[in-house]
């Protein structure tokens, strides 16, 4: 076929797992393209929070407009929403989360990056089990030991199905919360760059078909993967803010007093 | 303070939160009690009895905890 003349330049096809997450750079472990664009988003959301609140003003530049709104965006909508006033202090952290999952998902749709560290499953691994860890010593802080695990584990049941219900609030608070939290991120993050890949990729080879009317449904692929980029930048914004509001939710619970 | 606030019921929570919720129970006690048949069936032999039966109780035991944290 001659489809693969035309795809022969650079673009591999089909593409492996090495084309997507990349080896590392000069064969090292930990310098790859996905801890890079880590750092770089890291570098990234300093020099612009440290610039824009540098000179704050009562009438704010644009930056530092655009600054003031992601943070009162996370402070108003997500933890006082969520979690009541006493919430607020959770503000910070939760803010950076969503700010730092906003920049590394929208990585995905960003022409020299083209992949969000977020499609490789260590990354949401490492926020889900940050969230994990925070909402367990909450609780446990809140309530002592005994008395969380009373809150979490013993649901309003008659006695005798206890037995049965347990074990399963133990899994899904304990369990699955992380995974489902990790996963989810990652899946959708993923789950968009292949669809990118599938009508970019697509779109070449039928452009390389010697069927003249498969050469115009590359058209067709082109503009679908277009679409999907768009689509793609919503699944961005999206994922960052159902993380967060997951977290925040998970925080809540831990620190509300009856369930 | 914390108290003076009003405690959250289940249901101001958003209905995606809701339904993750569901979820999580759901496939909670499929997976919890399923295993658990899996492994009294290993242990006794009973080529899946016990993987079936688990898995509905579980089941059941997830919809009776939707029930009772999201329902009314």
């Amino acid at each position: 076929m001659d489809v693969t003349a035309v795809l022969a330049a650079d673009t591999p096809f089909p593409p492996s797992v090495e084309d997507i997450f990349t080896p590392g750079i000069g064969g090292s472990v930990w310098l790859t393209k996905f801890s890079l664009m880590v750092w770089f988003a890291v570098a990234l959301l300093i020099v612009f929070f440290l610039v824009a609140y540098r000179k704050p003003q009562l009438v704010p530049t644009r930056t530092q407009w655009l600054a003031e709104s992601a943070y009162g965006f996370v402070r108003e909508g997500v933890t006082r929403e969520v979690i009541g006033a006493e919430g607020v202090r959770f503000a910070p952290y939760l803010a950076t989360l969503f700010c730092f999952l906003f920049v590394t998902n929208i990585f995905g749709v960003i022409p020299p990056l083209q992949v969000s560290p977020n499609s490789h499953i260590a990354f949401p691994i490492v926020l889900a089990v940050v969230s994990w860890v925070l909402f367990i010593y909450l609780g446990i802080r809140r309530h002592g030991l005994l008395k969380y695990l009373k809150i979490n584990l013993i649901p309003d049941a008659p006695v005798a199905l206890l037995p049965l219900l347990i074990p399963i609030e133990f899994f899904s608070t304990f369990i699955l919360r992380p995974i489902t939290l990790s996963l989810r991120l990652f899946a959708n993050m993923f789950a968009g760059h292949m669809l990118l890949l599938v009508f970019t990729l697509g779109g070449f080879t039928l452009l390389g078909a010697s069927n003249i009317a498969l050469k115009g449904v590359s058209l067709l692929s082109f503009a679908m993967a277009i679409i999907l980029t768009l689509f793609e930048l919503v699944v961005a914004v999206l994922q960052a803010y159902v993380f967060v509001i997951l977290t925040a939710s998970y925080v809540q619970g831990a620190l509300a007093s009856d369930h | 303070m914390a108290d003076d606030q009003p405690t959250k019921r289940p249901d101001d929570e958003s209905g995606a939160n809701m339904g993750w919720t569901a979820v999580g129970y759901l496939l909670a006690g499929m997976a919890v009690w399923g295993f658990v048949g899996w492994l009294i069936d290993r242990w006794l032999g009973w080529h899946g009895i016990a993987t079936a039966t688990g898995a509905v109780l579980g089941t059941a035991g997830g919809i009776y905890l939707v029930f009772r944290k999201l329902g009314g």
